[in-house]
């Protein structure tokens, strides 16, 4: 499992530095090298207008990777507002938050994100837009349930009798017990997120040409199928690595988290 | 127990007005003018303003937010999805025809999973730890990771371009809904042999077990009368995120394979700007949802007596 979590590492890293490090620029043009077999000097080829696939790889890893990361966070900074809220306001509010999320959740989430990043036509905005909006009730559902679990303890009892704000008891007593959950919860929304991208891209509604995105790669791929299969196989792949690393490295820190638990 | 579901009905009526409220606000709020979009799509030249302005009307988009909304919710709660605003033709029977190819699909779908992960997942938890086992584990986590739409490309590449076993796109025989079903089963396979296999451990864990073992009931009674309804459980509640999963696998799938159904008539509908197709789609997702969810919850109560009480 630590060999997961080295991965995952190295990925981020390769997301970082891909774009320093690729031999060549993505977006540049090459006809007469179009559909090129893998060679010394270009090692995955090229794709049907020339340009080299091993740096679209490396570059599309930030589109992929960073704008999964940057989802993921966006949604659980608001679903865990949205939790604590849940948690803290008292019943009613609790039940309008609770059927919020519940209205998010009566949907698979990638057709929701497809009917919003659609709808709002095709760019990076909407695409961050549709998968934060269809992407933060999970954190809400852990945030409120540790939450109230936490509500009768002694010690957020004595804080409030102490007159401490709402806002100040989320913050020193809620949010230090929330973190582990959540960072397990995350680490599953960042893998969706991701695979999220990529679907979006495939369908065209994700990050546009000529930016370099594995799903936007996959989908260019595809047409050239028959001659040149192995273009396809190169985004599938990054994703699936990256999302096993990612899911193999949340449960191990689940592991950890639930064996730290258990002697109390 | 009839507080329970007065409970759940006012809930799952809370969440689809919830999302019809979502929807509209959503396309009203999509950016360009949609009578603009309808005269594009109905005339595919450029069109004078009058007529555009008559089309505004027409449509009920000159009214505001909540007349329009009105004028769309009220015929919807009498079954009435309205008219293609690009075709004028009633959004309904399109809907049903998409649904007639996506339903059986879907069902292959969830049987090829359940035929793959029952007999693996049932094998693996036989010596938890063993070869079998972590071969198990290892495809499950391997098949959460693969995205639908690249395992389709890749059992095309195999089957229908490498091989010329199986034809690929459309949907004219039964032999091009194979690969369809097969690219929707491996997914469902994956998540169930994982949830499968864990809730047969968890179901082998439970402390009155041994006792029996003791009295001298049969391993065979044991397995059949308390391990099996116990892994059934997560069993149940995991349907719900499978129909999740095959609907958003079913998009994928029809879009892959250039197949018609609700998926591919979704993405046109987008990408035509036809908005009342969109809203029908949603619609008719969301109340599937609420509606399985509905039963998911009674069907575990029923099953586990201990969760009525918590939450009633």
């Amino acid at each position: 499992m630590r060999s997961a979590l080295a991965v995952a590492l190295a990925l981020l890293c390769f997301a970082l530095i891909g774009p320093l490090i690729a031999p060549h620029d993505p977006t540049a043009i090459d006809i007469p090298n179009r559909l090129s077999p893998p060679s010394a000097e270009r090692w995955l080829g090229t794709d049907a207008l020339g340009r080299d696939i091993l740096s679209r790889l490396l570059h599309g890893a930030r589109w992929s990777l960073g704008l999964a990361f940057l989802v993921s966070i966006l949604g659980l900074c608001i679903g865990t507002v949205a939790g604590l809220v849940a948690a803290q306001g008292g019943k009613p509010v609790d039940w309008a938050v609770m059927r919020v999320t519940d209205i998010f959740l009566a949907f698979p989430e990638i057709v929701a994100a497809v009917v919003i990043a659609g709808v709002l036509g095709a760019g990076t905005g909407s695409l961050i837009f549709a998968l934060t909006v269809t992407g933060w009730m999970r954190y809400a559902r852990v945030a409120r349930g540790i939450g109230l679990s936490l509500r009768s303890r002694g010690y957020v009892v004595q804080a409030q009798l102490a007159g401490l704000s709402s806002l100040a008891i989320a913050r020193w007593h809620y949010l230090p017990s929330l973190l582990p959950s959540l960072m397990v919860v995350w680490t599953g929304m960042f893998a969706r997120a991701i695979l999220g991208i990529s679907a979006l891209g495939f369908l065209g509604f994700g990050v546009q040409p000529p930016m370099p995105e594995w799903g936007t790669m996959l989908l260019d791929a595809r047409i050239h199928m028959r001659s040149t299969p192995l273009q396809m196989i190169w985004p599938g792949l990054a994703v699936v690595i990256c999302v096993l690393a990612i899911n193999l490295s949340g449960d191990a820190l689940r592991d950890a988290l639930t064996k730290e638990d258990a002697p109390q | 127990m009839i507080r329970v579901v007065r409970g759940l009905l006012l809930r799952a009526a809370v969440v689809l007005t919830g999302t019809a409220v979502a929807t509209f606000a959503l396309l009203w709020h999509a950016p360009g003018d949609p009578a603009l979009a309808i005269a594009i799509a109905r005339y595919d030249a450029v069109v004078p303003a009058e007529v555009i302005d008559q089309i505004r009307a027409e449509a009920g988009l000159d009214a505001g937010f909540w007349p329009a909304f009105k004028a769309w919710i009220m015929p919807l709660l009498t079954g009435d999805f309205g008219q293609s605003s690009v075709t004028g033709r009633p959004v309904w029977p399109e809907v049903t025809t998409a649904l007639s190819y996506t339903a059986p699909l879907a069902l292959m779908g969830l049987l090829v999973g359940i035929l793959i992960s029952v007999p693996l997942a049932v094998l693996a938890a036989q010596r938890p730890g063993g070869w079998l086992d972590r071969c198990a584990v290892a495809l499950a986590s391997i098949g959460a990771a693969i995205p639908a739409y690249w395992l389709g490309l890749l059992l095309v590449l195999l089957f229908a371009v490498q091989l010329g076993w199986l034809p690929a796109m459309g949907a004219r025989t039964p032999a091009h809904s194979i690969l369809p079903a097969l690219t929707l089963g491996l997914g469902v396979a994956a998540s169930l042999t994982r949830i499968l296999r864990s809730g047969l451990l968890e179901a082998r864990e439970q402390p009155f077990l041994p006792a029996f073992r003791r009295r001298g009931v049969s391993h065979r009674a044991i397995e059949r009368d308390h391990v099996a309804p116990h892994a059934a459980i997560p069993v149940v509640t995991i349907f719900g995120l499978e129909l999740a999963f095959l609907l958003e696998g079913a998009v994928m799938v029809e879009v892959i394979f250039a197949r018609p159904g609700l998926g591919s008539f979704l993405i046109n509908a987008i990408e035509a700007r036809d908005f009342p197709k969109v809203q029908a789609v949603v619609i008719l997702t969301a109340l599937l949802f609420v509606t399985v969810n509905l039963l998911i919850d009674l069907i575990y109560r029923a099953l586990d007596p201990r969760i009525g009480a918590q939450d009633a």
